[in-house]
């Protein structure tokens, strides 16, 4: 009862911090009841705690000793399975080194518990309140996609990919992904660098194709431009998402600023998702339906490159939504407090 | 615990700065309630002290009530015992007087002192020496005189005489006595 009203009395300091691949983005949200008091965002080149990242937090959760630390897990053993039922997770993946949770009595996603007890060991000068997996993020985020159709969700953030399909709310298929350290990824972009290299060495003989039957093969299938412009009308009908479409246009005209210095990971993210579409089709324990739609939260700003290898090499269609990720986890650490966000 | 991985730690709102004014304010408190016990000890303790001096006082009082009663007895006895030394002393001194009176001739075997009286028992050579030397003054200090002489076997004559003072004035006597004790008293 003491405890309840010290806790009216005092503001609550939540801090989100979502380590990337070599910096750390802290946000601090200073709220009360009912609303947001102050906030401030810091980005701290490195991956650990360091001294000015301590004495920045602390100046802050000195205010209040109602503080908490939230993270963003982004340690790479870590997924989703598609069940809640006990009996049918070892079907998928061996958890049993792993923390997991039930998301809605729908799907689980676990993370291994040495990650976990890594990173309070890693942050125990702070304290870690609560560690939040990247597809609860994900999940939250789109609330209003997944439960449609079948789509594929990527969750962009700063050398990691986290992927999922949902149909109708129900997970089928996830996958956590690091860009820099995921060694079939390295493989896979080496085969297909050689693959172009081959194309190079044999060269194309643009003399045994024939023009004229190609022209008639296309001809076949109509007007070409006319088709696509249905498709798309379509597409955009059954998406009914005219404000992805507004968002798309204009991250098309944000995005090029970032085309010069993203266009490798792009690709190797391009890479990863393609991967791991190939697993979900491929391995037999999950249902394999196609895949048309992509949703991307982009919490890095990347190039426009990705959207255009998903929708070019794997015909997808691609919706993209920037995504704040610190200022989710501050959300979803209010939801933990039982805020309503 | 709705989506994170683990539970948040237990927040107290005891920080360092609200521990330091609890102690502050704790110390305090105790100076004050330890104050106010000890007012309250001394406080009883000055009453029961001020209850134990006044039945002191009032023991005391008794006791000196006792005491002056005491006195009081004490100063009777004296009276008395001065009066019983006086009355003694007239007794002796009246017994040396009578002694005195005994001529050397006549010898006294007995003498009974009586309230009122003397009666004396002896011998005398022969009633005349008895008559003149001792009846004499017997007859000036007593109202009445009885003399009674019987032979004895030697030739003497054994004589008891018997003399009384009147009543009226012994009794004029006591009550002056008596008078004198209650004025004293």
């Amino acid at each position: 009862m003491f405890n309840k009203l010290f806790e009216s009395l005092y503001n609550k300091v939540i801090v989100s911090i979502v380590v990337g691949s070599s910096k750390s983005t802290v946000y601090i949200e200073v709220c009360t009841k009912n609303r947001v008091v102050q906030n401030v965002e810091e980005v701290f080149d490195t991956t650990s705690l360091n001294a000015a990242m301590k004495e920045f937090i602390e100046l802050y959760t000195a205010e209040s000793p109602y503080s908490y630390i939230s993270f963003l897990d982004t340690s790479i053993e870590q997924g989703a399975l598609p069940t809640c039922v006990k009996n049918k997770i070892p079907y998928y993946a061996d958890i049993s080194a792993s923390i997991s949770k039930c998301y809605e009595d729908k799907w689980t996603y676990f993370a291994a518990q040495e990650e976990i007890y890594a990173i309070e060991k890693k942050y125990q000068k702070l304290g870690v309140d609560f560690i939040f997996s990247p597809f609860v993020i994900l999940a939250n985020f789109f609330k209003d996609k997944t439960s449609g159709t079948l789509a594929m969700y990527v969750l962009i953030q700063d050398g990691y990919v986290s992927l999922s399909i949902f149909n109708e709310s129900q997970l089928l298929f996830a996958e956590h992904l690091d860009l820099h350290n995921s060694v079939d990824n390295e493989d896979i972009l080496i085969d297909d660098i050689d693959e172009d290299l081959d194309l190079l060495d044999e060269g194309i003989d643009l003399d045994g194709v024939d023009a004229i039957e190609e022209i008639d093969s296309f001809e076949d299938f109509g007007d070409i431009e006319d088709l696509d412009g249905i498709e798309e009308t379509e597409s955009f009908l059954e998406s009914t998402d005219v404000e992805e479409k507004l968002n798309e246009e204009l991250s098309e005209e944000e995005l090029p600023l970032h085309e010069a210095d993203g266009f490798n990971e792009d690709y190797q993210r391009f890479l990863l998702i393609q991967s791991s579409i190939n697993e979900y089709y491929q391995n037999s324990k999950y249902e394999s339906e196609f895949v048309q739609n992509v949703y991307v939260a982009d919490g890095v700003g990347v190039s426009q490159d990705l959207k255009r290898y998903l929708e070019e090499e794997m015909f997808l269609d691609v919706y993209v939504r920037q995504i704040d990720l610190v200022s989710w986890v501050s959300d979803l650490t209010k939801v933990e407090l039982g805020y309503e966000v | 615990m709705k989506y994170s991985y683990l539970k948040p730690r237990r927040k107290t709102p005891l920080t360092p700065e609200l521990k330091l004014i609890l102690t502050f304010f704790s110390i305090t408190l105790f100076m004050l309630c330890s104050t106010y016990l000890f007012l309250l000890f001394k406080d009883y303790r000055f009453a029961s002290e001020k209850q134990e001096i006044l039945q002191t006082r009032y023991d005391l009082n008794v006791s000196i009530a006792q005491m002056k009663e005491q006195v009081r007895s004490i100063e009777v006895e004296k009276l008395l015992s001065e009066k019983i030394y006086t009355q003694n002393s007239v007794l002796k001194e009246s017994i040396m007087n009578l002694f005195d009176l005994v001529p050397e001739r006549i010898t006294l075997s007995r003498a009974s002192l009586l309230e009122n009286g003397l009666i004396l028992y002896g011998v005398t050579p022969n009633k005349d020496v008895y008559n003149f030397m001792l009846q004499a003054p017997l007859r000036s200090i007593f109202h009445k005189t009885y003399s009674s002489f019987y032979p004895a076997q030697n030739g003497w004559y054994s004589f008891v005489s018997t003399n009384y003072i009147q009543d009226e004035m012994m009794q004029t006597q006591n009550t002056n006595e008596e008078e004198e004790l209650e004025d004293e008293d």
